[in-house]
């Protein structure tokens, strides 16, 4: 099987930008896992909000904890990729057909984007506590 | 949409003051639809980021049966998927701090959409191209000479250079230069091996004309040997004969000669001699293959290096045919071939035969420290199997 992986320069995309620069995108690095309230699934949900001190460290505040982060520069930078199967596309037919061979089993990733920083939030979240009991 | 009041308010309930905040805050939420199998993410080095920018295509290749390898333009690399236990979210419109604006007038809110996320990525090592899949395409279909192919007609396997960039775990460049080393020729759009005994007739040809020309081997005009030679054969083979044992040089006068390499002569009159050979008496050997190379030329067994092997041991000494190309480009199998064949080896001996083994910023001594154990053997340091035999 022969996978291809080139980026939107020759096979224009919206992800490539008007001056011809890669996207960039921001990873963003949690441990553990994120999970939504009563298992609705995280697809259009809010997460959080995001906001950076004077000094720039990132805090992120998700339901009832807050972490702290720090912005950090890849040494190895991510590309992002999206799979293409030429089999469904027609647009895509085109690159098909300059493969000979076996061209059925020819799969595109397009490089969406590239990757160079990433927030990371390395410490364990501290819960935001709503009721603090009055003194007694 | 979530509102600036609603972000205040999870500011105060959090206990962090505004005034120590910069004012712009992003609201992450998660696009519809999102799912971890949309997006894959690939771990880069510098030189492939900067294939990427620059618009170049990176390949994925690899059978069914085989570990997937991507290569851009000139290097190969080993694909591997590296699993993490942290997520990682995408935020295409996310800024970071530096790059938020600086007037610190009044809050603003950034909705910013997170389009995937995974817990794996691929990881890219540099790895030594899968070449000998090369050779044994090519042999397949060898080319004998230009009567030979008439015979043969059309329906043999022939194989462009896509052809084999599709079937061949390396890079173009790495597969080019494989092609040259092989003595490949491109005939009609694809690429052939000579087969080794018309090669010879090419190669004797050529040297044979230099001999009763009285010609230098260091000034060999090519429009003289094709003059010469074309009614024997084709004028491109020639060429090519030329070019694959000599360097091609102009002089003043804009002719074009050949400087013979004769090392490289040598080593192909010495593969001719012990082609059908197991052993060879090395005195014997030696002799003959010093008359066999043309007059002026000299043989010498470093010559022979990763091609024959010399065993000084046995009574007599013996030379047999061992090329490094037949053996494995597995580096544990290649180690346990070549330990079947001779039980302890010196390093000047083994050498030739593991070099191509050392990827980046690897020695053969530390190839052998690695996949040999060493002992002293009446002085001299020997090396054999980590596995008992």
């Amino acid at each position: 099987m022969t996978e291809r992986v080139h980026d939107s320069l020759k096979y224009p995309s919206a992800n490539r930008r008007d001056d011809g620069v890669v996207a960039e995108w921001l990873l963003m690095e949690l441990q553990g896992e994120i999970e939504s309230r009563h298992h609705i699934g995280l697809a259009g949900n809010l997460m959080g909000d995001l906001h950076y001190t004077r000094e720039g460290v990132p805090i992120l505040i998700i339901g009832h904890h807050i972490l702290y982060g720090k912005v950090s520069h890849l040494e190895r930078p991510f590309a992002v990729l999206v799979k293409h199967s030429t089999s469904k596309e027609t647009s895509e037919s085109r690159l098909q057909a300059e493969i000979p061979g076996d061209g059925n089993s020819v799969t595109n990733y397009l490089v969406t984007a590239l990757i160079k920083k990433k927030i990371i939030f390395k410490t364990r979240p501290k819960p935001i506590i709503t009721n603090v009991p009055k003194k007694l | 949409m979530r509102t600036v009041e609603e972000v205040k308010a999870t500011l105060q309930v959090a206990k962090l003051d505004a005034a120590e905040l910069q004012p712009a805050v992003h609201c992450l939420s998660f696009r519809d639809g999102v799912s971890s199998g949309d997006y894959c993410l690939m771990e880069l080095d510098e030189t492939l980021c900067k294939c990427i920018e620059s618009g170049q295509r990176l390949i994925i290749r690899g059978d069914k049966e085989e570990h997937a390898v991507l290569c851009n333009n000139d290097k190969t690399y080993d694909l591997k998927i590296a699993d993490t236990s942290n997520m990682l979210l995408f935020l295409p419109d996310c800024s970071t701090p530096d790059q938020l604006p600086s007037n610190p007038s009044t809050g603003c809110l950034i909705h910013s959409e997170i389009y995937g996320f995974a817990n794996s990525y691929w990881e890219l090592r540099r790895t030594r191209p899968k070449l000998k899949k090369l050779k044994k395409l090519l042999m397949e279909n060898q080319y004998e000479g230009p009567s030979e192919e008439k015979q043969k007609g059309s329906d043999n396997r022939k194989y462009t250079m896509e052809d084999l960039m599709d079937s061949v775990q390396a890079s173009e460049q790495e597969i080019l230069q494989q092609l040259q080393a092989m003595h490949a020729y491109k005939i009609e759009g694809c690429w052939r091996i000579l087969e080794f005994d018309y090669e010879m007739k090419l190669l004797n040809h050529v040297t044979q004309l230099v001999d009763s020309e009285s010609w230098s081997f260091s000034k060999v005009p090519l429009k003289d040997c094709l003059q010469e030679l074309e009614a024997l054969e084709p004028r491109e083979m020639i060429e090519h004969c030329l070019n694959c044992y000599g360097k091609r040089y102009t002089d003043e006068a804009e002719e074009v000669f050949y400087d013979l390499n004769e090392d490289e002569v040598c080593k192909a009159t010495a593969l001719m001699l012990l082609q059908n050979a197991v052993k060879f008496n090395l005195s014997e050997f030696q002799e003959l293959w010093q008359q066999s190379v043309p007059e002026g030329m000299s043989t010498r067994l470093d010559q022979l290096k990763g091609a024959a092997l010399v065993d000084r041991n046995s009574r007599p000494q013996v030379i047999s045919p061992l090329k490094v190309e037949d053996l494995s480009e597995n580096t544990q199998e290649r180690f346990n071939t070549l330990f079947n064949i001779r039980t302890k080896w010196t390093e000047e001996d083994i050498s030739p035969y593991i070099q191509d083994l050392c990827g980046e910023k690897q020695t053969i001594g530390a190839l052998l420290t690695k996949y040999a154990r060493s002992s002293m053997q009446n002085g001299v340091k020997v090396f054999n199997s980590r596995r008992p035999f």
